[in-house]
């Protein structure tokens, strides 16, 4: 057979294979689909929107920051162990492979009456499906003197990966030997529930190594620790002996910059050489302004069905800013999966199918108690339509019995593989 | 000398042949994998959803990323991929993460995974 008769037939096949435009991909294909936000959640969803719609829909991923940088085991740069380069990914593959268009910008405006969204550059966009996945904010109001504090350099979060995560790691590294690192959690719900206990283990971990004559104060504003309390407890009385100190109900009211002081409802003031501080939480600034913060003006609810606002038509929220379901935690990986059932009741809603009603999440999360154990976490979501929301699935999930480095290998094949999933 | 361009003539037309056959081979891998990602039914969405809980883990499709640790879905047997998941189900297969997952989904939903990313 000839190589031109060849391609000739298997053209042929695929344009036998191809079924008419119809209707209903006419309408995906001249809708308007953009997602705002290019974390775990959005880029995920910008994806799924083209692979579930056979890279028919339109899609726009509008993200302010050129690379993506994951903040699931950016506590192993706050500990030293690993560099951001190493989790940095480009966006490229999602625009080159998948054919999403990536535009470089903030939205500083979005006005659900009229479907329109404003960038921060002064275009404005229209949009016949919007999603929001931008995460969390801090609610810096919340502590007295955290904002001053913040400014002249005292305090930091880090709870974004990125440029802080190393000034974190540089304040650790320049603290003196016997020197006290103090991190602050916010009441719950917050972005990545096992995350700061995980932060502590990294700290420790550098501390024992460099400067073991240091100390860590955990001042906690929940009753206990709030994500695989009893495996971290562990690590810490066996890997790092009377290093830690955990303070449960302590909720920072005020922080004293010129004294290094955090201030308490009733308890004594703790005075530290790095303070870590980590303010309440709430959805996206971008959420707020766009009207579908209608959980206590926090979070966004969403029909679990589709991540479609309640509050605003045609605006599907994702990740960290909704109002979770029980049990339901606010991590990178529970964002990808409501990407993907948000892009599925999309591509439904365009084509006019019935949106799915039973669909699954799943969420693991691995945590780094050194620079190689691991222990995880994970669960089973199912979609209960008698109290239309997700709930864990009896008997499913669970924890590590115990840390290992196996898990640890495991952490790292599942970050290239969401990473992957995510960005192509 | 001839036998030796015979040999070249030869070895040139196999060539031009396993190009061929390289076409066809990725071709066929093409539509097989084309197939398998095609939604153009409620039905092709709900299960391609289905599926995609375990892209998190394993990778768009159960290709996952190199170097790879967990397993890869697409490169097991349906068959043997269905035993399997159905063996961390009822417990007769240990794991760390794997158990704790399978118990959440139903055998006909494991089914479903299995059909859509395992080899058949």
């Amino acid at each position: 057979m000839k190589r031109r008769e060849f391609l000739a037939m298997t053209s042929a096949a695929f344009t036998v294979a191809t079924p008419a435009l119809s209707k209903a991909e006419s309408a995906i294909s001249k809708a308007e689909i953009i997602v705002v936000g290019g974390g775990y959640g959005g880029a995920t969803t910008a994806k799924y929107l083209r692979l579930f719609s056979n890279n028919k829909a339109r899609v726009t991923l509008i993200e302010p920051d050129s690379q993506f940088i994951s903040c699931p085991l950016s506590n192993l740069v706050v500990g030293g162990s690993q560099s951001l380069s190493d989790l940095t990914r480009p966006y490229d593959t999602l625009a080159k492979r998948y054919g999403v268009k990536i535009v470089k910008d903030w939205v500083s405006n979005i006005d659900g009456n009229t479907k329109t969204l404003q960038l921060k550059s002064g275009k404005v966009l229209r949009y016949d499906k919007l999603v929001l996945s931008p995460g969390v904010s801090l609610m810096m109001d919340s502590i007295e003197g955290l904002a001053t504090a913040n400014s002249l350099g005292v305090t930091i979060q880090a709870w974004k990966a990125g440029p802080e995560t190393l000034t974190l790691h540089k304040q650790i590294a320049s603290m003196r030997d016997g020197g006290v690192f103090a991190l602050s959690i916010p009441e719950a719900p917050y972005r990545c529930p096992p995350g700061p206990y995980e932060r502590v283990c990294q700290v420790a971990s550098y501390l024992k190594k460099y400067k073991s004559r240091s100390k860590i104060i955990v001042l906690d504003a929940n009753s206990d620790i709030v994500s695989k309390g009893s495996l971290f407890k562990k690590a810490w009385a066996d890997l790092y002996p009377g290093m830690i100190e955990y303070r449960p109900t302590h909720n920072v009211i005020s922080v004293d910059a010129k004294e290094k002081t955090l201030k308490f409802d009733i308890q004594q003031d703790v005075k530290a050489d790095v303070l870590n501080v980590l303010p309440m939480m709430q959805a996206g600034n971008i959420a707020k302004q766009a009207g579908v913060t209608n959980a206590n003006g926090r979070w966004a609810h969403v029909d679990f069905l589709s991540f479609e606002s309640t509050a605003v038509k045609d605006i599907h929220v994702i990740g960290d800013s909704t109002q979770n379901a029980q049990l339901m935690p606010k991590s990178g990986h529970m964002a990808n999966q409501h990407g993907k059932v948000a892009a599925a009741a999309i591509i439904a809603q365009l084509r006019d199918w019935p949106v799915n009603q039973h669909p699954m999440l799943t969420n693991t999360c691995y945590s780094f108690i050194d620079a190689k154990q691991v222990v995880h976490v994970a669960s089973v979501h199912a979609y209960d339509a008698k109290e239309k929301t997700f709930k864990v699935v009896p008997g499913s999930g669970g924890l590590s019995p115990e840390p290992s480095v196996l898990e640890g290998l495991y952490a790292w094949s599942w970050a290239r593989n969401i990473w992957s999933d995510l960005l192509g | 000398m001839k036998t030796s361009v015979t040999s070249i003539l030869s070895a040139w037309s196999g060539i031009r042949q396993f190009r061929y056959v390289l076409l066809i081979v990725s071709s066929s891998v093409l539509l097989c994998s084309g197939a398998r990602a095609q939604v153009n039914t409620v039905d092709q969405l709900n299960r391609a959803s289905l599926a995609a809980t375990c892209a998190s883990c394993h990778g768009t499709n159960g290709v996952g990323a190199q170097p790879a640790t967990l397993s890869n879905p697409a490169d097991l047997q349906t068959a043997y991929m269905l035993e399997q998941l159905l063996a961390f189900r009822n417990g007769s297969r240990s794991g760390t993460i794997m158990p704790q997952i399978a118990k959440g989904y139903s055998e006909e939903q494991l089914q479903t995974i299995a059909q859509f990313l395992g080899k058949h």
